[in-house]
């Protein structure tokens, strides 16, 4: 595995200068939220939004929203300003190991680490796709033009060799992102000993619309659902921490269930999604090991995009893990009927039709179980801050207490 | 054994025409899937949860199948525990999880009556000296025991007087292979082997051996995946062997551990032709109806043979055409197999990075 770095094209780099650069960096932390940083990020925001490459990927346009001057501002803003005695500034420098294939989630945790002030090292996968190749050259060169190439490193590199260990051994933070398997591997070697290290392990993820609530709803607003879920769902076929696997009907939704995956039917063709066969077969598999185990009564394949099993009991994440458009199916009597099936690695319940005391008493009613994110439905991917109940900002940065001032 | 099944072996191998192919199977299929569904509960509740609970199909197509990937994650079985005398595994291709198949003594007897029915009429009614392009040590060797093992002591039992090509570490057995021809001395044998194995360990390393092959009949099954990373289609395979040894009875066969004992044999229109009490359906992969012939699609195999568990009617994860129909090249009829392919593996993307050695 050769070892590259981003300037902005990628091209192999010795190792003892990947080092030497990172060393680099050890003192060159700006304090959060420095504008250098904000304009920085202002301007990754357009240059994404001005390409047509992203404009036909939605996860794309979304962080470029995400980015843009006027939401990052308000991000600033929800800080507010450092209590008396307490005066905020960034950790120094921080490793980022992002999911191999979701690759927005590097920009998110590099950006996020960028308004802490941090300087960042990136490391990402040997092999990608053309549309996240463009990506990180885009982030290269704009990192480049505004004279901070020497505080964010994106590169590549072998796991599990000496130079990962000399390289973690420099690092005040680790994000590492991509399920339990990875945290525990990548979590093994030491970072700094005063460092600290952030797993986002294998989440589990649901949806819950309130039938009676879709009963009343109009044509418009239910199209609106449908395309919100199908962003919740599809965005990256359905293997999204955050995508829905499970979808709960509150109440009686004999009448309305069948509507709803007719508009989102509608809306998968309009975005032409097409499952490929060996994810066709795998669903169809899927959905009748359910059955046969006695995990679910019913399986309805509505197309190969769509596969609803019917689950008559709370069931193992994997039973509902496939992927690709593959829903279990549960209806409840009231939402906190939920509890059975929320454990640790619940991270999303994504809602339509839940009043906000119901949303409370739901949230209070999972407090002791799981979950971190009870969001509207449509923005299950969307990315926060607030991530897997970490607070990004509070941890990438450390505070020194000022006395006696 | 099922009443149809025995009137299907009763009739000249591969000769049923596909009307009265149909005829015979469609009741016997139907009474496969009741006799499952009475039988095995996890096979019943996906009938009921998936088609609605049984009925009576109106064509062979609408005899509801299984993934073969259900054999993988599943016990399925249609007799008690203890009447289980065989348990075949075989890996497939993927995740290294295992397919198991349940076999009684029945159903293994039927099974070994179909195929050595379908193996007679491509080596005649005589056990002949057979050639096993293969090492023992695949079966002798309980650490080796393996898909390929089984598959090679399946078909020893359908020849006499065994010769191996290979030595246990897999170089080529000059001497054991000019020994048995010279046992055989002109008169007719029989040799089987994986194709790839026949390929990479017969042929290449013998073609300029002088070896004269004219008297043998060459069966051979197996993938094509490493044969078409090679380059070599069953035409070039076929006319590389006839150049190198003068063997020119070459016959491929296609069939799973899932329908064990149902294969798929070429005929002399180099199509692959399902037995009497078999039949094979092309399926659309995104209506998933099935398709007329010519149409390329994902390959469903039924089978009268499997009644000891839920196998008589499978999806494979292979794609294929069926190129005639009743076609009647020297006696074959029923439906003309090509094979084109596994349907491609799919990754599906996530924030779960899948570890495997050596990358995380």
């Amino acid at each position: 595995m050769t070892t590259l770095a981003w300037t902005p094209d990628p091209g192999p780099i010795d190792e003892h200068a990947l080092l030497a650069r990172t060393d680099a960096m050890t003192f060159d932390g700006w304090l959060p939220f420095d504008g250098r940083s904000v304009a920085m990020l202002g301007a990754l925001s357009r240059t994404i939004l001005a390409d047509p490459r992203a404009r036909n990927n939605p996860p794309y346009v979304a962080l470029g929203y995400w980015l843009r001057p006027a939401a990052l501002k308000r991000l600033v803003a929800s800080f507010g300003p450092d209590q008396a005695g307490i005066f905020r500034v960034s950790r120094g420098v921080a490793l980022h190991l992002p999911p191999t294939n979701v690759d927005t989630i590097f920009v998110y945790s590099w950006a996020v680490s960028v308004l802490a002030g941090n300087c960042n090292v990136v490391r990402l996968a040997q092999e990608s796709d053309d549309d996240t190749r463009w990506l990180c050259g885009v982030i290269a060169k704009v990192v480049a033009d505004h004279g901070q190439a020497g505080r964010h490193l994106f590169c590549t590199y072998a796991y599990g060799g000496d130079f990962e260990a000399a390289l973690c051994a420099k690092m005040d933070l680790r994000m590492i992102w991509g399920g339990d398997a990875k945290v525990r591997a990548a979590g093994a070697v030491p970072i700094r000993p005063d460092g600290l290290s952030i797993g986002f392990p294998d989440r589990d993820s649901f949806a819950i619309i309130a039938a009676e609530a879709y009963a009343g709803a109009g044509d418009e607003e239910r199209n609106r659902l449908a395309e919100g879920f199908f962003a919740d769902v599809y965005w990256f076929d359905q293997m999204g921490c955050g995508s829905p696997r499970i979808l709960f009907w509150v109440g009686d939704a004999s009448n309305v269930s069948n509507d709803f995956y007719r508009r989102l039917l509608v809306v998968i063709d309009a975005r032409q999604l097409r499952a490929t066969m060996s994810v066709a077969i795998a669903k169809l598999g899927r959905g009748m090991d359910a059955l046969a185990s006695g995990d679910a009564t019913q399986l309805r394949h509505w197309s190969n995009e769509l596969d609803v099993v019917e689950l008559s009991r709370p069931v193992r994440s994997d039973t509902t893990g496939q992927g690709g458009g593959f829903l279990g199916q549960v209806t409840l009597h009231s939402a906190d009927e939920i509890v059975p099936y929320v454990s640790r690695k619940t991270q999303t319940i994504a809602h339509y039709g839940l009043r906000p005391n119901e949303l409370r008493e739901l949230a209070k009613a999972i407090a002791t179980r799981g979950g971190y994110r009870l969001v509207p439905i449509g923005d299950a991917l969307k990315f926060s801050p607030d991530w897997d109940g970490v607070r990004l900002v509070d941890h990438m940065t450390r505070v020194i207490t000022i006395g006696g001032a | 054994m099922i009443e149809a099944l025995r009137r299907a072996l009763e009739r000249g191998p591969y000769s049923l025409r596909q009307e009265e192919r149909d005829a015979l199977l469609l009741p016997a299929l139907d009474q496969l899937t009741r006799h499952h569904y009475e039988r095995c509960a996890p096979y019943r509740r996906i009938i009921d949860g998936f088609s609605g609970g049984i009925r009576r199909s109106d064509s062979v197509s609408e005899v509801p199948y299984l993934p073969v990937s259900l054999f993988k994650t599943q016990t399925l079985r249609s007799v008690d525990p203890e009447a289980v005398r065989v348990t075949l595994t075989s890996s497939g291709t993927g995740n290294g999880s295992v397919s198991r198949v349940f076999l009684d003594t029945e159903t293994s007897a039927a099974q070994q009556r179909a195929l050595a029915n379908s193996l007679m009429h491509v080596l005649g009614k005589q056990r002949l000296p057979m050639l096993v392009i293969d090492t023992d040590a695949v079966f002798k060797n309980p650490q080796l025991m393996s898909a390929r093992g089984a598959g090679v002591l399946g078909l020893m039992r359908y020849g006499r007087a065994h010769a191996f090509s290979l030595t246990p570490d897999l170089e080529p057995d000059r001497a054991a292979v000019a020994a048995f021809l010279r046992a055989v001395d002109g008169k007719p044998f029989f040799a089987f082997g994986f194709t790839f194995m026949v390929w990479a360990h017969f042929y290449e390393p013998f073609k300029d051996a002088g070896f004269d092959l004219s008297r043998g009949t060459l069966i051979h099954s197996g993938g094509w995946k490493t044969m078409n990373e090679r380059a070599v289609g069953n035409t070039e395979f076929k006319a590389a062997l006839k150049r190198a040894f003068g063997l020119t009875r070459v016959c491929n066969f296609y069939g799973m551990v899932e329908q064990i004992g149902s294969i798929f044999l070429e005929g002399p229109d180099d199509l692959l032709h399902p037995p009497n009490f078999a039949d094979v359906i092309i399926r659309d992969p995104v209506s998933w109806n099935p398709l007329p012939p010519g149409k390329e699609g994902v390959i469903q195999l039924l089978s009268l043979l499997p009644e000891s568990y839920p196998g008589h009617s499978v999806l494979t994860a292979d794609l294929g055409v069926v190129e005639t129909v009743d076609a009647d090249a020297e006696g074959w009829n029923g439906k003309g197999l090509r094979i084109i392919g596994r349907v491609p593996e799919a990754e599906l993307r996530g924030c779960s990075d899948v570890i495997a050695v050596g990358e995380r």
